[in-house]
């Protein structure tokens, strides 16, 4: 066990661990670690062969480094590749065996999982280190036909629906992250919408990193069958440690014709604190096929955590008529770094695709937008929409805006805006005169500033991404 | 209310306000009429705290100087600027920008904070006296208003903040009569015994409507004449030239 | 593939060099066959696969050139003018008649500085081990041109499969101004490759306005990087108006050293056939109250590909910073393609810096409406396309300039139009 952080700041409140027994792989990176989660996990031999190919692929395949934020080189294998507490070994059949000390962490994180309490409208998912702790509302959720389940469970159950869909978005080879996720992936959600249902509630996922020296590689897999909608949403913490931790997720999300997915995230994993020591490494791939005609894939985020957020949940737009959109707010303070935006590759015909990204930096962060946009020859009448706007606070940080945008087809179009200023002193000092201080008139303006994206947020989750754009901003204007 | 001594201010270097005395009772209003570049708006600038300028001389409101006090603080204490060109924050709710305020005011004098509900009912009653349609909260703050909206929406703030010493910053330009009256009417419906205006203005036509207890001139950084309201219908006949 | 490796032994073939020069081109030639021509995985070359576009179309490059004779210019008649004439990269004429001979050098271009660094653009490096001609202009202090000067860079029709290396360096002296024309005139058919390197120096509040001119379009592949120096109070205005290469790169960038410097750069571009063209811009402002302008307008038909790479970079000292990025590309083939990646990279935050890149076809409510008042499809096509691009035109000051621009790009469209 690493020692906690003690120089622990007052604004992320998520920083406690829980104290449990875990049952993990040995340590480091191999065809072992490999068969040992596999053989927890029950697997079947396809789905162990299916991680093996990607580890041989891994062997061949380098770190990228191109994107703006440089890491310390990491040890592969010096982590964890698997951790669960103990007493999750044996599947616990109800959340009456559940330890009650997971229940209390999730209690604290403000996600109760007994059925008294749990959220009204929103299943959640649970996912502490490796494994998934428990999952609400399966019974409502069973009698429509959704399957909202750990992906784990899911290999098991549902075999079929797993072997054809996953990697079939982000494959086996795509980079060096999205291997090493198909390598050694341990839990995640599995969500399946059947043919022309729409999902009653919204479904969440609750991931939590808590053990030491441990990566956590989840991977979630989404189908939203024809005709059918969801929105998903994914919520992030993690204790607060002076080691930085590896997140390397996987996310696909697979959309039929006239099915819709709408897929939020607020990202608030330990940021590290004001010196920048510790924090957590999001190196996360995200992306969405618009398989069918008709299909919608929206993606809204809300990144405020991590040391360094390096991500870019993307669309392909295969289907014609199929629509992308990416909503994105990256806060970074502190000595935090992000290099996030999208991918929206246009295939079908009109495709339609829209980008809002809002970036705010302060502290000695810095913070990259950075895009493509690919309209191909056959996607004839198609057209993207970007605004990139970023903000700075002070002259110790960097914003930068990196869009690709390739048009080969000349029936569509692309228009892309960017700006960068600071905050407007004018807009300040009225605030001030209204009697708002410093901190609130910034979070008042910021919030404004980030509203074409925060409005997106399912309800629950709006209110809580507006307090944590303050938050995430305390001490950063003089 | 307000007691103004001996007042310099300057702005990278240059002198704008050149030792200018004020004082302003309870109850009173007063208006500062002046030509272009006499430091009107930096008067009221400087009288809600504004950074930036480098400022000599005293300044007391209700008995104690207002020096080192934020301009949060002073807002929170009940002095309210209209403003002359209300700045537009988008994305931020008008109706919300508002509540925040009005609670940090009522907080800073030991109220308790105002539900949802008095508040909806609390503006509802305050647009209606003003003839003022409430839609207009539900918009961006400022973002898209028009001049006249935007002068308006300053007088609703001002009567639902309830402030003691209210300074408007030619409040009147860029008005149609229609909408100067309704600003008129505003003001002067929130005149009482309590309360101290500073009306900061160019011409005379505001002073039609509004009557204030004093006029005063300001030229060159300093008050050079100060009188009743026959001062200000002199000036209108002679032009800032007559004066001296 | 096409073996791109030079020998060092090809630097004796250009010259005699001292030991400390020779020294200078061999570090030079070495940290270019390190990378070779540069391809698409070189972030600067993702659009322009500069390696796959020669290894296609060139069996070998050739570093010696035939003897040729002078070859007559047909100089501009519609306007007065200094000139220079640059034959295959080598000064070879000048006449400055309308201006005070002591407040002008010229002459040919000679290294002073052998310090050498592994460049971002590997081209600029092989220029440095291989070029050997070029000119080096000096305007002194204190003085104002009272005509424009118009430096013909002349091709002549024996280059085939040739590499070109030169190198220019233009100064501008104190409280100086000039007016210059690049005009690019190729004789040649065949395919060669010419790679410039230029080093442009504004000294303190001088005025630079220069205008990129080709006389026809023409084959071959070209590539120039551009280096510009602004001190304070300086003013720089680059017009870009490319009718059309094989390929065509202009790597441009400009070194805001000085408060108060300004720099503007706007270029429009009609593209058909199988021209690549891209403009490559990175401005670096460096000193507090400088701004920067760009402006870059594509027009692309039948298999052309258009692109624009452009980027601000704001140091965190540079507060006051006003930077504005706008590029624009109407597609009016199929087969036609536009990429850009308009790029902001600021660390200062007292600034006012964006961008808009659009793409995309023709308005075609404008073309319903011109239709509507009786004008063909195509007639509607050339007056919407000119118009679009006359915009950057029309911001040229002296009449006679522009007529010539226009009059150019006038004769471009109708020749497409006859085309087709």
């Amino acid at each position: 066990m690493s020692k906690q952080n003690t120089n622990i700041p007052q604004d992320y409140k998520y920083g406690f661990t829980t104290d449990i027994d875990n049952i993990k792989a040995p340590k480091g990176l191999s065809e072992e670690t490999i068969k040992f989660i596999s053989k927890i996990k029950k697997e079947p031999k396809w789905m162990l062969d299916w991680r093996l190919k990607a580890f041989n692929r891994l062997k061949v395949s380098k770190e990228p480094n191109w994107q703006k934020p440089k890491y310390p080189k990491i040890n592969y294998q010096d982590l964890y590749y698997y951790s669960a507490p103990k007493s999750m070994k044996d599947k616990p059949k109800s959340l009456d065996e559940v330890d009650p000390k997971l229940i209390e962490t999730y209690n604290k994180l403000g996600i109760p999982l007994n059925e008294q309490k749990k959220l009204s409208g929103v299943a959640v998912d649970a996912v502490f280190d490796s494994v998934s702790v428990a999952t609400t509302f399966k019974d409502e959720l069973t009698k429509k036909g959704i399957i909202f389940c750990p992906i784990s469970e899911a290999i098991q159950k549902h075999p079929d629906l797993v072997k054809k869909y996953l990697g079939s978005v982000i494959p086996i080879s795509d980079h060096y992250f999205a291997t090493l996720n198909s390598a050694v992936f341990t839990d995640g959600s599995f969500v399946y919408i059947p043919p022309n249902t729409r999902c009653p509630m919204e479904l969440s996922t609750y991931f939590r990193i808590n053990a030491a020296e441990t990566g956590q590689f989840e991977r979630t897999l989404i189908i939203a069958d024809k005709g059918s909608y969801v929105s998903y949403l994914e919520g992030c913490t993690a204790p607060m440690r002076d080691e930085n931790q590896l997140h390397a997720a996987n996310v696909e999300l697979i959309a039929l014709d006239d099915a819709e997915i709408k897929y939020s995230t607020v990202q608030n994993w330990y940021p590290g604190d004001k010196d920048g020591v510790g924090g957590i490494y999001n190196f996360v791939t995200k992306r969405g096929a618009c398989r069918g005609k008709n299909s919608k894939i929206s993606w809204t985020q809300v990144e405020t955590g991590s040391a360094i957020t390096w991500k870019y949940p993307s669309c392909i737009l295969q289907g014609d008529n199929s629509v992308g959109e990416f909503y994105s707010i990256a806060i970074t303070n502190n000595h935090q770094k992000a290099d996030t935006g999208t991918k929206m590759i246009h295939l079908g015909k009109n495709t339609k695709s829209k980008i809002i990204s809002k970036g705010i930096s302060a502290g000695k962060a810095d913070n990259t937008y950075r895009g493509l946009v690919d309209i191909g020859r056959k996607a004839s009448n198609s057209r993207n929409y970007t605004q990139c706007d970023s903000l700075l606070m002070g002259n110790k940080c960097g914003a930068h805006t990196v869009p690709y945008i390739k048009n080969k087809n000349s029936t569509s179009t692309i228009e892309h805006e960017a700006t960068t200023s600071k905050i407007n002193e004018d807009q300040l000092f009225y605030c001030n005169q209204r009697g708002l201080n410093q901190e609130e008139a910034v979070s008042l303006i910021v919030n404004g500033f980030c509203k074409d994206v925060l409005q997106q947020l399912p309800m629950e989750f709006a209110v809580e991404a507006q307090k944590l754009v303050g938050i995430s901003l305390e001490g950063s204007v003089g | 209310m307000l007691e103004i001594k001996n007042l310099n201010a300057s702005i990278n270097n240059r002198e704008i306000l050149k030792g200018l005395n004020i004082s302003i009772k309870p109850g009173e209003l007063h208006a500062i009429m002046g030509p272009n570049g006499s430091g009107k708006s930096t008067l009221a600038n400087v009288l809600s705290g504004k950074e930036g300028y480098k400022i000599s001389g005293e300044l007391n409101y209700l008995g104690k100087s207002l020096n080192e006090i934020s301009i949060d603080e002073r807002a929170q204490k009940g002095i309210f600027l209209a403003f002359q060109y209300p700045t537009e924050i988008p994305g931020v709710n008008t109706s919300n920008f508002l509540r925040t305020s009005l609670n940090k005011v009522r907080k800073a004098q030991g109220k308790k904070e105002i539900d949802a509900l008095s508040f909806l009912k609390l503006v509802k009653e305050k647009s209606d006296e003003l003839g003022m349609d409430e839609k207009m909260l539900t918009r961006q703050l400022n973002v898209g208003f028009s001049g006249g909206e935007k002068k308006k929406n300053e007088i609703l703030q001002m009567k639902i903040l309830d402030p003691s010493l209210i300074i408007l910053d030619e409040t009147d330009s860029g008005l149609d009569i229609d909408a100067l009256k309704i600003v008129a009417d505003g003001v002067n419906s929130a005149r009482d015994k309590k309360k101290s205006f500073l009306v900061i203005t160019h011409y005379q036509r505001l002073l039609n409507f509004i009557k204030p207890d004093f006029v005063h001139v300001l030229a060159d950084g300093k008050i050079v004449k100060s009188g009743t309201k026959e001062l200000a219908m002199e000036l209108e006949k002679t032009g800032y030239k007559g004066i001296n | 593939m096409l073996d791109l490796k030079i020998h060092s032994n090809e630097i004796d073939k250009i010259g005699k060099f001292s030991k400390e020069e020779k020294d200078y081109r061999i570090k030079n030639l070495n940290y270019f066959n390190d990378i070779g021509l540069p391809n698409k995985k070189d972030e600067d070359w993702k659009f322009s696969d500069l390696n796959a576009i020669v290894s296609k179309n060139f069996k070998k490059l050739n570093l010696k050139l035939g003897k040729s004779d002078n070859p007559k210019i047909n100089f501009i008649k519609e306007f007065e003018h200094n000139y220079i004439v640059i034959i295959n990269g080598k000064l070879t004429a000048s006449d400055f008649k309308y201006e005070e001979k002591n407040k002008i050098d010229l002459k040919p271009f000679t290294n002073e500085d052998y310090s050498n660094k592994k460049e971002n653009n590997p081209l600029v490096n092989l220029n440095h081990a291989l070029s050997h001609e070029g000119f080096f202009l000096e305007v002194k202090e204190n003085y104002k041109f009272n005509k424009v000067l118009v430096i013909y860079y002349f091709y002549t029709d024996d280059l085939d499969e040739n590499l070109l290396n030169s190198k220019n360096k233009i100064k501008i002296g104190n409280n100086s101004e000039i007016h210059f024309v690049d005009f690019i005139v190729n004789e040649s058919k065949r395919n060669f490759f010419n790679n410039i390197y230029e080093e442009i120096i504004l000294e303190e509040s001088s005025t630079l306005k220069n205008i990129y001119l080709q006389n026809d379009k023409s084959p071959g592949y070209f590539h120039k990087y551009t280096k510009n120096k602004l001190s304070s109070g300086s003013n720089l205005s680059s017009f870009i108006f490319p009718t059309g290469l094989k390929f065509n790169k202009l790597d441009l960038e400009f070194d805001l050293e000085g408060e108060n410097s300004v720099c503007n750069i706007q270029s429009a571009a009609f593209l058909n056939e199988y021209d690549h063209q891209e403009v490559k811009t990175r401005v670096n402002h460096l000193y507090p109250n400088c701004k920067s302008y760009q402006k870059v307008k594509n027009v692309l038909n039948d298999n052309s590909k258009g692109v624009y790479q452009g980027k601000i970079f704001v140091k965190d000292v540079a507060q006051k910073t006003d930077a504005y990025q706008l590029s624009k590309a109407v597609l009016l083939n199929e087969r036609s393609e536009f990429n850009s990646k308009p790029e902001l990279e600021i660390y200062a935050d007292d600034v006012k810096c964006s961008h808009g890149s659009t793409s995309g076809s023709l308005d075609k409510d404008s073309i319903y409406y011109l239709m509507t008042r009786g004008l063909s499809k195509k007639e509607s096509t050339k007056l919407l396309v000119e118009s679009f691009l006359n915009e950057i035109i029309e911001s040229i000051k002296s009449s006679s300039l522009r007529n010539f621009i226009k009059t150019k790009l006038e004769n471009q469209l109708k020749n497409e139009h006859k085309k087709h």
